[in-house]
């Protein structure tokens, strides 16, 4: 199992199942692994040195734009009046070590991809208009992390201030190659060649028949 | 990292009192926008904008992939570099540019706000567009019905999916365009493999060279 196909979805709440205030996170960054909000793991997401990660999809609960006057729930999502946004008006950005991968056009670090336009989860309401390619690479020793950053805390339900399971949630999907895989992805990125299963498989192949 | 997907996403929201931002705010409303007038996303004076136009500097190279925009209020979404608008009517005169109801964003959405459909885009941006290194770019929103006062405001938002390649790899999407070959991540990664390959072949011939005369 040294090429695994691998999944990590965050919700605001930790999949509570009474209400959660959140409030106190709105307009910040939060990191989906140790941002000590939602459901969290025990250290920050890092490589080791017999490891790659190749990021392929992020995603984000949608916000759908409506109007001001408007003040019912549209579409499961919570339309507050004045807003004229139902829901939270999330956006999800990637980190490698330091450095943020979604950039404004003037080159400053920006929110990263929005809910509209990478959508968790997907439905006939709220399609992608996004797709991570090329995908991300995190070498060998790097530290990523993903980060959500929302707006609009009157587009989560209840009230204001609280937030149910479901309101809000991220969604990451990678491939971690580890030991000879993570090497012959050294190798593929060295060459020029796309890192994905089928290419490490070539590769596989090559070394083989060259015997 | 130097080749880069990037978005930007705008949408007609400020913080009450302005027309604009630099920051998305926890406190944003929608703005008033007027009818039939280009607004560019990145420096408009409407809605979330950045600090300085969208430019390229002598290493870097965009390739724009996506443009969309909302359907409400007839929204249209047209890309400029430099001074020329890309698309143009039949008769070669200015346009709007791509139908919201054509490249809906966000997908998926109403094509009013009241509405219940579920728009699918109609369009392709295939070519894709090209903003060479030391060029300026704009993605300009016009809605012909303007957007609304008082407390009933739509809020509309545009949406561009480009490719950020820089440094070496500019250079390389630089030399795909003279040879004619479609710049994107594979054709890149395809050029740098040959790259290697004749580096490789060229050694092995030195090496033989070498050993043949020795």
């Amino acid at each position: 199992m040294s090429m695994r196909s691998q999944v990590y979805e965050w919700d605001a709440t930790n999949y509570a199942s009474t209400n959660t205030d959140i409030s106190a996170s709105v307009g910040q960054q939060i990191s989906i692994f140790v941002g000590g909000l939602g459901n969290n793991i025990t250290k920050p997401a890092e490589t080791s040195a017999t490891e790659f990660v190749v990021i392929e999809d992020i995603a984000v609960t949608p916000t759908a734009f409506v109007n001001s006057g408007s003040a019912s729930a549209y579409r499961g999502l919570t339309l507050t009046l004045g807003t004229g946004m139902a829901g939270p008006r999330a956006y999800v950005q990637v980190r490698i070590n330091t450095t943020d991968y979604f950039l404004d056009p003037d080159n400053v670090p920006n929110d990263g991809i929005p809910g509209s336009g990478s959508p968790y989860p997907r439905s006939v309401n709220f399609q992608p208009s996004f797709n991570l390619y090329p995908d991300v690479y995190v070498l060998p020793g790097q530290v990523w992390d993903v980060l959500v950053t929302w707006y609009n805390n009157a587009g989560l339900p209840t009230t204001a201030a609280t937030c149910q399971s479901g309101d809000l949630r991220a969604f990451t999907k990678y491939t971690l190659y580890d030991g000879p895989d993570a090497l012959i992805a050294n190798k593929l990125l060295e060459m020029g060649i796309s890192i994905n299963p089928g290419n490490v498989d070539w590769y596989k192949r090559s070394l083989l028949s060259a015997q | 990292m130097s080749m880069r997907s990037q978005v930007y996403e705008w949408a007609n929201l400020a913080p009450s009192g302005q027309t604009s931002t630099l920051r998305r705010t926890t406190s944003d409303l929608p703005v008033v926008l007027p009818a039939n007038r280009e607004l560019d996303l990145f420096i408009g004076g409407y809605g979330n904008n950045i600090t300085k136009p969208a430019e390229t500097t002598a290493t870097q190279f965009v390739v724009i992939e996506d443009i969309a925009c909302a359907a409400q209020a007839n929204g249209n979404v047209q890309i400029r570099i430099n001074t020329t608008d890309y698309f143009q009517n039949p008769d070669v005169t200015n346009m709007l540019g791509i139908p919201g109801l054509a490249s809906p964003y966000p997908r998926g959405s109403a094509s009013s706000a009241a509405g219940t459909d579920n728009l699918l885009k109609s369009f392709d941006l295939y070519p894709d567009v090209y903003v060479l290194p030391g060029q300026t770019w704009q993605i300009l929103y016009t809605t012909r019905d303007g957007v609304g006062s008082g407390s009933s405001t739509d809020v509309v938002a545009a949406f561009v999916k480009y490719t950020l390649y820089d440094g070496p790899d500019a250079l390389i999407a630089n030399k795909l365009l003279e040879l004619g070959v479609t710049i994107n991540p594979n054709n890149v990664d395809w050029y740098k493999r040959s790259l290697i390959e004749q580096q490789q072949a060229a050694a092995s011939a030195a090496m033989a060279a070498k050993g043949g005369s020795a």
